[in-house]
């Protein structure tokens, strides 16, 4: 009896992927219309959004951790494509340029490349270990984007203590890169890793003093209520109150990320990959993929922290409501409304504005065929009602705005981050260390004694007045 | 006839070598140790460990390995150990008449291969007691110093690059690749040139590189002062290389160290000075020192002998003189016996070639001096007491090739 002989073998691995889906579609399909002749039906309906409805809690967190997972991988890509397009900016180079428009799909080539390889393990790893720290080292990365709010009431979780959660969580990743550092078994890797522990161990104080400041100020952990605080124009948001705990907490950021200058745990130059030497495949995939989601997360806190968050540079109300746009649309959906008419507009009015643009199309572009100009038509029009909708939405949704201006933000951290790593060399070890403890340290704990001074002597004039 | 087969001792034989068997987790020494210092070498003391860089590390350029000593993050003793690219070129060189020997020396020193064929070409010129044609002297000067040019613009790169900046080394191919381009035009090939001939060099000057030329020239120096600000001015960088690797004076001359890391500790040593060949004592040019020896004077050093190389050939454009570029000479080659020793200024140091004929065409023995050889023997002397990241700037300030080091 050979290998071909059972028909599960004969698959191809989308089969296998395709039948049983098919089979499980058919499944549910039956069950469902069970329930439904047999009367049961309004029932299960009921009772499943009474169970919802009593965990809400619990739907709410699921539902943002898995939106939470999915959004990382948009992120890193981003990230990674920036990495290539502006270092190439800087070297004068044109950079990917092939896989899709300005080569905007090489780095999900570059996803597809990692998971198609061998995931290898070295002789005299240890292997749990060393399966386990790329999954320590991404998690600890992607929760604490489960604290950042990215626009008014878009959050997974809005804890009171935030900022101590996303410390406190960020911190863990020192932990998963000396597990991978000691179980490659490799001196290189074992070198990396010590350095980031070193390094981050280091860089986790003046990164947390340095925010004292914005808690003595906001008088909250709570991010939400510290982007809040920063609300109005640009001139409230806080890096211009806390200028030097900006600086301090960018520059700590950085080490924190391990970017360049201060990228000491994965210096090619010198210990190859530091604690990603013995990685490949999807573990390495997801070192990396942590690293940019990193970079993200921590430009995202910065904005959170110094750039106002979701807020505009300037308060655009006054603007809208001077052309009168602010005016909210109220569509009425009345169920006796829903008729032909409106069944008629659907099916009618897109297919109409297809035609138009592919005719308009093909008198522009005389050498594009029908068929040709009939689909760049459709993409238009699919462009032009996503347009339309996002516009409303901004317009009549206060967080769609808000994290716009957020990911604007944010992104353009990230870029900088990417400019930084162009342009610098890496810094030593020893100077890492000595510019933490001697400069970096004492200048956030003198930012601390200034703000409170401060908030002391405005209290007590409040007061006395 | 069932006897077990006795094992025949060799010293390549594995099990012999390390004599108790040695797990995965023990540091194991390619070979027995031999000699007193490699057995000190591998003895390692409480908290130190041995880490192997290279002869595939991404930046020992090319296949250099140096075992390091460290304790923690600091490098306590090392050993470098080379022969990772020999071919045997001296001895290929014999066994191919005089003109072999061009092409064989050619990747020697594989950046600035214009300097590395030189060595058998004026060997033989010396030994036939051979009148260079001057306009073929002078086309060897601008080639020489093009390519000293293109040398050095990558070393800054490389060393940036070494110090964790990415971008210079791109920058640095900006000039070379143009250079490379034109002599590229000038010869027909980018990398081995072999184009010195003995009597004169192949072929005139055409067209094409002097357009190539002249564009360049335009810009070079404005351009090449431009992309240096990005690192000249950089804390980071000035930070990473001020005071590492110092070399004092009467070391540097006991070490035989020669070109920039020598002029770096203060001695204006330059063959293309101290015992001039070619057109050089017509040519004005300085000879560019610092007093510190360490990698931030040697960077300096590469910086300014590119602007002496740009005022070389200025110049030689200038002088170039009319007339044919080859000497007439017999077909089959035969050069008169004799000993002869040639030394010229290539951008890494002096390199030398002391070749003896036994009156056929093939030179019978052709010794070369390599200074990268010569400077890479610092390493030791500069390397312990300082961290790992430190080694790759000093490796990289002594701008080594590995082609001319295992030869």
């Amino acid at each position: 009896m050979t290998s071909l002989s059972n028909p599960w073998n004969r698959l191809t691995l989308a089969g296998k992927v395709i039948v049983p889906l098919v089979i499980a579609l058919i499944g549910v399909t039956i069950a469902l219309a069970a329930v439904w002749l047999s009367g049961f039906g309004p029932w299960l309906i009921q009772w499943l959004l009474d169970t919802l409805g009593a965990n809400i809690g619990i739907v709410r967190f699921l539902i943002a951790t898995t939106v939470i997972l999915l959004i990382t991988v948009p992120i890193a890509f981003l990230n990674i494509f920036f990495e290539m397009k502006i270092i190439a900016f800087v070297n004068l180079r044109v950079g990917p340029n092939r896989t899709g428009p300005w080569g905007t799909l090489a780095s999900v080539v570059h996803g597809l490349k990692v998971l198609a390889k061998e995931d290898f393990t070295p002789t005299g790893a240890d292997v749990p270990v060393f399966t386990l720290a790329p999954a320590v080292i991404f998690l600890a990365a992607v929760m604490t984007l489960l604290v950042v709010p990215f626009a008014p009431g878009l959050f997974a979780f809005d804890m009171e203590i935030g900022l101590i959660y996303f410390f406190a969580v960020g911190g863990l990743s020192v932990i998963g890169l000396m597990m991978a550092g000691w179980a490659s078994f490799n001196k290189y890797s074992l070198l990396g890793g010590l350095r980031a522990a070193a390094g981050m161990i280091s860089y986790e104080l003046p990164l947390i003093l340095s925010v004292v400041g914005i808690v003595l100020l906001t008088g909250s952990l709570n991010l939400t209520t510290i982007v809040e605080d920063q609300s109005g124009s640009f001139l409230d948001w806080n890096i211009f109150r806390q200028p030097l705990g900006a600086m301090i907490f960018f520059i700590a950021a950085t080490a924190e990320g391990s970017r360049t200058p201060f990228d000491l745990t994965e210096a090619d130059s010198e210990i190859v990959a530091g604690f990603a030497t013995e990685y490949s495949g999807m573990r390495f995939g997801f070192l990396f993929f942590a690293e940019y989601v990193n970079v993200f997360i921590l430009s995202a806190m910065t904005t959170v922290l110094f750039l106002g968050g979701w807020n505009a540079p300037l308060d655009i109300d006054p603007l809208l409501n001077f052309f009168g746009i602010a005016t909210p649309v109220t569509v009425v959906l009345d169920p006796g409304s829903l008729g032909f008419g409106l069944l008629g507009v659907i099916a009618i009015v897109p297919p109409v504005i297809t035609l138009i643009l592919a005719v308009a199309i093909r008198m522009l572009i005389p050498t594009w065929g029908f068929l040709r100009s009939l689909v760049v038509a459709f993409v238009l029009l699919n462009m032009l009602v996503v347009g339309l909708l996002l516009g409303w939405l901004a317009i009549n949704l206060d967080w769609v705005l808000g994290l716009l201006w957020f990911l604007i933000k944010a992104i353009g951290l990230s870029a900088f981050f990417v400019l930084l790593r162009a342009t610098l060399p890496r810094v030593r070890v020893d100077e890492l260390m000595g510019f933490a403890w001697k400069w970096l340290t004492p200048a956030a704990l003198i930012n601390i004694f200034v703000t409170a001074a401060a908030l002391i002597v405005v209290k007590s004039m409040e007061g006395g007045l | 006839m069932t006897e077990a087969r006795t094992r025949i001792p060799s010293l390549d034989d594995p099990e012999i070598i390390v004599d108790t068997p040695a797990t995965i987790y023990d540091a194991i020494p390619p070979y027995p140790p031999t000699t007193e210092r490699e057995a000190e070498f591998y003895s390692l003391k409480d908290g130190e460990m041995l880490i192997n860089l290279g002869p595939q590390h991404p930046s020992t350029h090319g296949v250099l390995r140096v075992v390091m000593k460290i304790d923690g993050e600091k490098v306590v003793d090392l050993d470098p150990v080379l022969g990772y690219l020999h071919r045997g070129v001296e001895k290929i060189c014999e066994n191919g008449d005089w003109h072999h020997a061009i092409s064989n020396c050619d990747p020697l020193e594989y950046i600035a291969s214009m300097f590395s064929e030189a060595m058998p070409v004026m060997v033989a010129e010396k030994l036939l007691d051979l009148e260079v044609p001057r306009r073929a002297e002078y086309i060897r000067v601008l080639a020489w110093e093009l390519n000293r040019i293109s040398s050095h613009a990558l070393f800054i790169g490389w060393l940036a690059l070494d110090l964790g900046a990415v971008t210079p080394i791109l920058y640095g191919f900006i000039e070379r690749d143009e250079i490379v381009e034109m002599l590229a035009a000038l010869t027909g090939q980018k990398l081995l040139f072999n184009y010195l001939r003995i009597g004169g060099v192949n072929g005139d000057l055409n067209h094409e590189f002097l357009s190539r030329l002249g564009t360049w020239m335009s810009h070079a120096a404005q351009r090449i002062e431009d992309q240096q600000t990005l690192i000249n001015e950089n804390e980071i960088f000035i930070r990473r290389t001020r005071g590492l690797g110092v070399i004092d004076r009467e070391m540097a001359l006991k070490m035989c160290l020669s070109g920039p890391p020598l002029r770096a500790t203060g001695i204006p040593y330059d063959v293309r000075r101290a015992h001039p060949y070619s057109v050089y004592p017509e040519l004005e040019f300085d000879i560019p020192t610092r007093t510190e020896g360490d990698s931030w004077a040697r960077y300096w050093l590469h910086l300014e002998e590119i602007k002496q190389s740009l005022r070389i050939i200025d110049q030689v454009l200038h002088r170039m003189p009319d007339g044919p570029v080859m000497t007439k000479l017999p077909r089959l080659l035969r050069v008169p016996p004799g000993r002869a020793w040639v030394a010229f200024e290539s951008p890494r140091g002096q390199y030398g070639a002391y070749g003896i004929s036994d009156g056929t065409d093939q030179p019978f023995r052709l010794r070369i001096h390599d200074p990268s050889y010569f400077n890479l023997q610092t390493v030791g002397l500069m390397m312990p007491g300082h961290l790992i990241a430190d080694t790759m700037a000093i490796m990289s300030s002594l701008d080594p090739i590995m082609g001319g080091i295992d030869k």
